[in-house]
């Protein structure tokens, strides 16, 4: 038996270096995407589809997915519905308010950029990245609870892929 | 009562201030005179035969006729009586030039939030309104009033194009 064959058991043993710090790396990737708490921000009929997909049948709870009423304790802020200019200021409060790092999932057409309120609307702000950066968007008017979960995963995947030194700071100034 | 004994009872003691519109609508419309619009609406909530002591909606509408160039407003109320259980709607026509109207917000309470709402969307003033404030536009906005006909103030307003233009 060569020593090639025994290299990953060798190496896992060897202290420092950067293997080890890959997989704390990976590790705590891995803990955060499946912890993921978000920030209820249900504003219209999306928020419907919200509900559901929290609920028993579809069950966001299986994915570590809790819904916290606080900014303070959530990574991720979903917003679901159709955002008017007087509520953009609101979220805008409130993503400044969840603790680094943060994702944002714009849930249908109104948040992602106006959907049926496009023309005509004097009130209704045509996209959530007009004032925050988006990660996930996800069409549909609304979408169906099994596009909101992919839309979740789809969050996770951008956790994963996320390196240590992504995390310092905001990402928002960084975009 | 039926739609002919209110009108009849409304033309009784408001002859020369109310104009009755025609419609096959199962409820009376009628234009009120400006000047008596809160005497007649105290006159419609006091009167026991009339009693309508429900007001389900306080609208505006704008009007600009086919040139773009003379416009005007209504106020339209909806009334229901409880008691009675008969509708009626009334309207007050108001020229483009002097927007003011007497405030209802003493006979029915809910005229409050109504009558904000005309004043933002529409600009229709109520200068006796007890406690005028901002209710449903943004904090800062200074747009002009959305509902108007023609209406683009807003730096993010995109209108609809035109469908028969897209058509060809």
């Amino acid at each position: 038996m060569g020593m090639i064959e025994k290299a990953p058991l060798y190496l896992e043993r060897l202290p420092g270096g950067g293997v080890v710090t890959t997989s704390v790396e990976g590790l705590l990737n891995w803990s955060r995407a499946s912890s993921l708490w978000y920030l209820l921000f249900g504003l219209a009929c999306c928020a419907i589809e919200m509900m559901a997909t929290g609920a028993s049948r579809y069950d966001f709870d299986r994915l570590g997915m809790f819904f916290r009423a606080s900014p303070r304790q959530a990574d991720l802020m979903m917003v679901c519905g159709t955002v008017t200019h007087k509520m953009a200021k609101r979220i805008k409060v409130l993503y400044d308010q969840m603790a680094d790092p943060k994702y944002v999932l714009a849930m249908g057409g109104c948040a992602s950029n106006g959907g049926p309120f496009y023309y005509d609307s004097y009130s209704v702000l045509k996209g959530i990245d007009k004032v925050i950066p988006v990660d996930v968007y996800i069409p549909g008017c609304p979408p169906r609870p099994e596009s909101l979960m992919e839309g979740a995963l789809k969050v996770r995947e951008i956790i994963m892929k996320q390196k240590m030194k992504d995390f310092a700071g905001d990402r928002a100034m960084q975009s | 009562m039926t739609k002919d004994e209110i009108e009849k009872q409304l033309v009784k003691d408001f002859g020369e201030h109310i104009e009755i519109q025609t419609t096959d609508q199962p409820e009376p419309f009628l234009y009120v005179a400006k000047e008596k619009y809160v005497e007649f609406c105290k006159y419609l909530t006091e009167n026991p035969s009339l009693a309508f002591d429900f007001l389900f909606q306080l609208g505006g509408a704008h009007f600009v006729d086919a040139s773009g160039q003379g416009e005007k407003f209504d106020v339209i109320l909806c009334l229901a009586s409880s008691k009675h259980k008969h509708e009626m709607v009334l309207k007050v026509k108001l020229p483009a030039e002097n927007l003011a109207l007497g405030t209802v917000t003493g006979i029915w309470r809910v005229a409050d939030f109504y009558e904000l709402e005309a004043m933002e969307l529409y600009g229709i003033k109520f200068p006796d309104h007890p406690h005028p404030r901002r209710l449903l536009l943004d904090d800062d906005w200074d747009y002009g009033y959305p509902m108007r006909k023609g209406w683009s103030g807003h730096p993010d307003f995109i209108p609809m194009p035109d469908k028969s233009e897209s058509a060809e």
